[in-house]
């Protein structure tokens, strides 16, 4: 057995103990620590499988931006669990009947994946042989941008449409204000001085992550994730604060990448064989063009996601 | 020079799974924050120190992303741990 088998089965062990004692947690917030290291691990796994692209996208959506939303989820079960509303938690045989379904479910899936023909079936080699033609290097972009645009659009339509659930779930005096909490709340300590140091790396390393994403791993939803978490980051330091949501310009930054990708995509009509289809030679500067109001768009709707529904009114 | 590399990342990986052991018994949940630091820490190394032997490409980007995201998820908990029930309090306050 050569050293990185066993690094990968030492791994495969880690995750799997991880990810059994997250389950099995009895503290909410101990149980949110356990699933942003168990995210953390997957990273390095989805690394072992070469699968660079996803292992970027667990780092930043598993257990960054998750992490912080179960967070503050289990802040609010806390505070419902201090305020007695134990006779409320759900009996043994509800319990009971949900392990068995996740037991069923995970039963099946691990069944499906064993049951696979082996190799797989695979477009792999037809994307990379039309690679050339969309000018990018990575084909996980081409793929996300190119062959499969309309459904990537349609995910970006998605993140509107979770905001505005967000929203509605707003008290009727609140609306028209905004989430979180204001700035300046707590403005100094130690959480400041990394919120000053942190964002300027961050947003680097952000814009570099989509740029890069034509050629290499990242793209628009990584470096975005990472721009989210930098906000954020201010936002939670009492640095900066959510503007509430009759603001023209958050409403316009939400909708700027889906907007811009169909407006680029209908005007294929004109351009192009059709919609969603790029002039030939233009592929690439088209997609980065997109990529650079996705990247914002997905940069503002995290945040608002994670701050939730508005809860206070905005002060004039 | 691989097989060095990758027996790095193998010990550090069991440092790091050892650290874990305080994510899991805490007693506090300060113990489970600086585990998670040090998961994040050793992780990054070893992803790295496999990544070179292995010869994947991109790695280092996703070795930054993970550097950042763990600094902001230590921010993440001690909001959390500091002040658990701000959402209410400052949200009426400032009615």
């Amino acid at each position: 057995m050569s050293i990185l088998q066993i690094l990968d089965i030492g791994l495969a062990g880690l995750v799997l103990a991880v990810a059994a004692w997250t389950v099995f947690a009895r503290d909410a917030f101990a149980a949110v620590v356990g699933f942003v290291a168990y995210g953390l691990l997957l990273s390095l796994v989805w690394v072992r499988l070469f699968a660079v692209d996803v292992a970027l996208t667990e780092a930043a959506i598993g257990s960054g931006v998750t992490g912080v939303l179960l967070i503050g989820a289990a802040g609010r079960l806390r505070k419902l669990e201090a305020s007695g509303g134990d006779d409320e938690l759900p009996g043994a045989s509800l319990r009971l009947f949900a392990a068995a379904l996740c037991i069923f479910v995970t039963l099946v899936l691990a069944g499906v994946v064993l049951s696979l023909p082996d190799p797989g079936p695979t477009l792999a080699p037809e994307a990379a042989r039309h690679l050339a033609e969309t000018g990018l290097g990575n084909p996980i972009t081409a793929v996300l941008l190119s062959y499969r645009s309309f459904d990537t659009m349609l995910e970006k339509v998605v993140l509107v449409l979770a905001v505005v659930g967000v929203w509605s779930l707003a008290a009727d005096q609140y609306w028209g204000g905004a989430a979180g909490n204001p700035r300046g709340a707590e403005p100094d300590g130690t959480r400041a001085l990394l919120a000053q140091v942190l964002p300027p790396l961050g947003i680097l390393i952000g814009i570099h992550m989509v740029w890069v994403g034509a050629d290499e791993p990242g793209g628009a939803f990584q470096g975005g994730a990472i721009l989210a978490a930098m906000w954020m980051i201010t936002m939670m330091a009492g640095l900066t604060e959510m503007p509430s949501i009759r603001s023209r310009l958050l409403r316009l930054v939400l909708v700027a990448g889906p907007a811009v990708f169909v407006a680029v995509g209908v005007a294929g009509v004109a351009f192009a064989s059709g919609v969603f289809a790029y002039p030939t030679g233009f592929a690439k500067p088209l997609i980065l063009f997109i990529e650079a109001f996705m990247t914002l768009s997905i940069a503002v709707t995290l945040p608002v996601l994670v701050a939730g529904p508005p809860k206070r009114l905005r002060q004039q | 020079m691989n097989d060095f590399f990758l027996s790095a990342a193998g010990i550090i990986l069991f440092t790091v799974a050892v650290g874990l052991v305080r994510v899991l018994s805490g007693p506090t949940n300060a113990d489970r924050i600086m585990a998670t630091q040090l998961l994040g820490t050793g992780g990054i190394t070893s992803l790295l120190l496999v990544a070179s032997a292995t010869g994947v490409r991109g790695v280092d980007d996703v070795a930054l992303g993970l550097a950042l995201l763990a600094a902001f998820a230590a921010i993440a908990f001690v909001d959390n741990v500091a002040a658990p029930d701000s959402d209410t309090s400052k949200g009426d306050r400032t009615e």
